[in-house]
């Protein structure tokens, strides 16, 4: 796992039907540490996922630099793991034939892969569905194939573009503890994007807000680890972050 | 009530054990529909034929050999055809579906020459290649090749791009892209255009062995319109129901049911 540094990160587009430039990033900086689990939010059209494919190397970047352990970003790479708000499994390929993708590009051997889908299925309680395909499948299950997959790549960076969105709210909350409880395991480099603000309290050691194309204010998120939604429910801590977190983004 | 439930409960069991019998029984009522017009007697039988006559016709053309030698030369025909027709369409599909520019430049011009279906070439082909083989292989193949070619490239072009841009972040090559991501997610579309070039390709087949004929099944049917005996074009037409029925239901369909509607590409 290795740092990521955004330095003076922007994004302009022409829009032939207004006919005007518009910023939808602009001169964002930011610094995460390895191992850091950092949340971004910000109202809709605040910037955030074009922010997360510039990272990933989807979008071309207007200016700045994006760096991965002091290395420069030039497009999409296996250093960058990408979690997909529409998970992105392939549906033509098994579960464990999806968990394993990664390795099979970098030329790792059948047996050696079989191991790896043991463990990264194992991980995400998955074992028993390794031989099915994703279509057969509920959708919380399905982005726990999509988080693993990135994983069982050695990514230095794990980016999360909304992941949990498209999933119903008791899935959406066990996942998110078991998110925690994997990023204690392994403690890989995050970052999550997410429109929701207790999510975004629950899972990180940082909040970041982002209001028009622009970092509004950073919140650091001290509450201890393990995290579950059993105790933090009620907690006095977690209530007074969200809150705080909750204003900056209505205010931005 | 209770009659008409025991009846439908022995057609069910009987058909779950033998699926043939669901497939045949729709045409009992059409059958027997036949069977009484030609016993009204509203055509004199030699314009008619019954049902009765046509399977006696259709066994004493298989008893002779000539229906299963000309089935075996139509199969022929259609399988080399058809093989040749998916050998050029596909590839030229995928490099179209690939690639912009070249779909600009070809779009309109595939569009123009799909228009000029199979047997409208016919004319033409006779002046060039005469009564022959090349003249039939060329309807076959051209037949084929276009459903291919356009299911083709529009797999290609529909492919989710998120599906590439996952594959790129897991270190995938363009390469292997294309042979992990765009092709098995244009499969469900090519296989659709198989199956419409194979329905197009056999009717092609069939009219061409009418006009240039020297042997196959719409030869038998032209050749029985000669001689005045409708009871064999009949036969010829059952023949090509029949065998249509079982390309589709013993080789396509089970290919869509073990690819696209398994991987939940294509809803039944």
């Amino acid at each position: 796992m290795k740092n990521l540094s955004l330095e003076n990160l922007s994004k302009t587009y022409f829009d032939p039907y207004a006919g005007t430039t518009v910023n939808a990033v602009q001169d964002v900086s930011l610094n995460v540490a390895a191992g850091e689990f950092v949340a971004v939010v910000g109202p809709s059209g605040c910037g955030k996922t074009t922010i997360l494919n510039m990272i990933a190397g989807f979008v071309p970047i207007s200016g700045g630099r994006v760096l991965v352990g002091g290395k420069e970003v030039k497009g999409p790479g296996p250093d960058r793991g990408v979690v997909f708000q529409s998970f992105a499994l392939f549906p033509w390929k098994t579960v464990a034939e999806n968990v394993t993708f990664g390795p099979k590009m970098r030329g790792v051997g059948k047996a050696e892969r079989a191991k790896i889908a043991e463990e990264y299925l194992a991980l995400a309680g998955l074992s028993h569905a390794a031989d099915r395909y994703p279509n057969e499948l509920s959708g919380g299950m399905q982005q726990r194939v999509g988080v693993v997959r990135a994983l069982a790549n050695n990514p230095d960076v794990l980016l999360m573009d909304e992941p949990f969105a498209s999933v119903d709210a008791q899935t959406r909350m066990t996942l998110q503890e078991e998110l925690t409880r994997i990023w204690e395991e392994r403690r890989p480099t995050v970052i999550f994007i997410t429109h929701d603000v207790a999510e975004a309290v629950f899972l990180a050691n940082r909040v970041v807000v982002l209001s028009k194309g622009n970092v509004l204010e950073e919140v650091d998120i001290d509450l201890p680890r393990p995290r579950s939604w059993d105790r933090l429910v009620e907690d006095g801590d977690f209530k007074g972050l969200s809150n705080k977190v909750l204003q900056l983004v209505r205010s931005a | 009530m209770t009659y008409a439930q025991s009846l439908w409960g022995m057609y069910v069991r009987w058909a779950a054990a033998w699926p043939a019998l669901s497939a045949f029984a729709p045409f009992v009522p059409l059958i027997a529909l036949w069977g009484f017009v030609v016993w009204l007697e509203l055509f004199p039988r030699v314009f008619l034929p019954g049902p009765f006559e046509v399977l006696q016709t259709s066994w004493s053309l298989l008893y002779k050999g000539i229906l299963p030698a000309y089935l075996g030369d139509s199969m022929v025909r259609l399988a080399v055809g058809a093989a040749a027709g998916m050998a050029l369409a596909i590839p030229l599909g995928i490099f179209i579906g690939l690639n912009q520019r070249a779909h600009d430049a070809t779009w309109p011009v595939l569009l123009f020459f799909q228009a000029i279906g199979d047997i409208a070439w016919l004319p033409i082909l006779l002046v060039w290649f005469g009564f022959g083989l090349t003249t039939m292989t060329f309807v076959i193949v051209y037949t084929v090749m276009f459903p291919v070619i356009l299911n083709t490239v529009l797999g290609i072009r529909s492919a989710r791009p998120e599906l590439e841009r996952a594959a790129q972040s897991l270190g995938a090559s363009r390469t292997r892209i294309l042979f992990e991501v765009t092709l098995p997610g244009a499969l469900p579309n090519i296989i659709t255009g198989l199956r419409n070039g194979l329905g197009y390709g056999w009717r092609a087949l069939i009219a061409a062995e009418i006009i240039v004929g020297t042997s196959g099944i719409g030869f038998l049917m032209f050749d029985a319109r000669r001689a005045g005996s409708v009871d064999e074009i009949v036969v010829g037409m059952i023949v090509l129901g029949i065998l249509w029925y079982i390309v589709d239901s013993w080789i396509l369909a089970p290919i869509e049911r073990a690819t696209g509607e398994r991987w939940g590409l294509v809803t039944t």
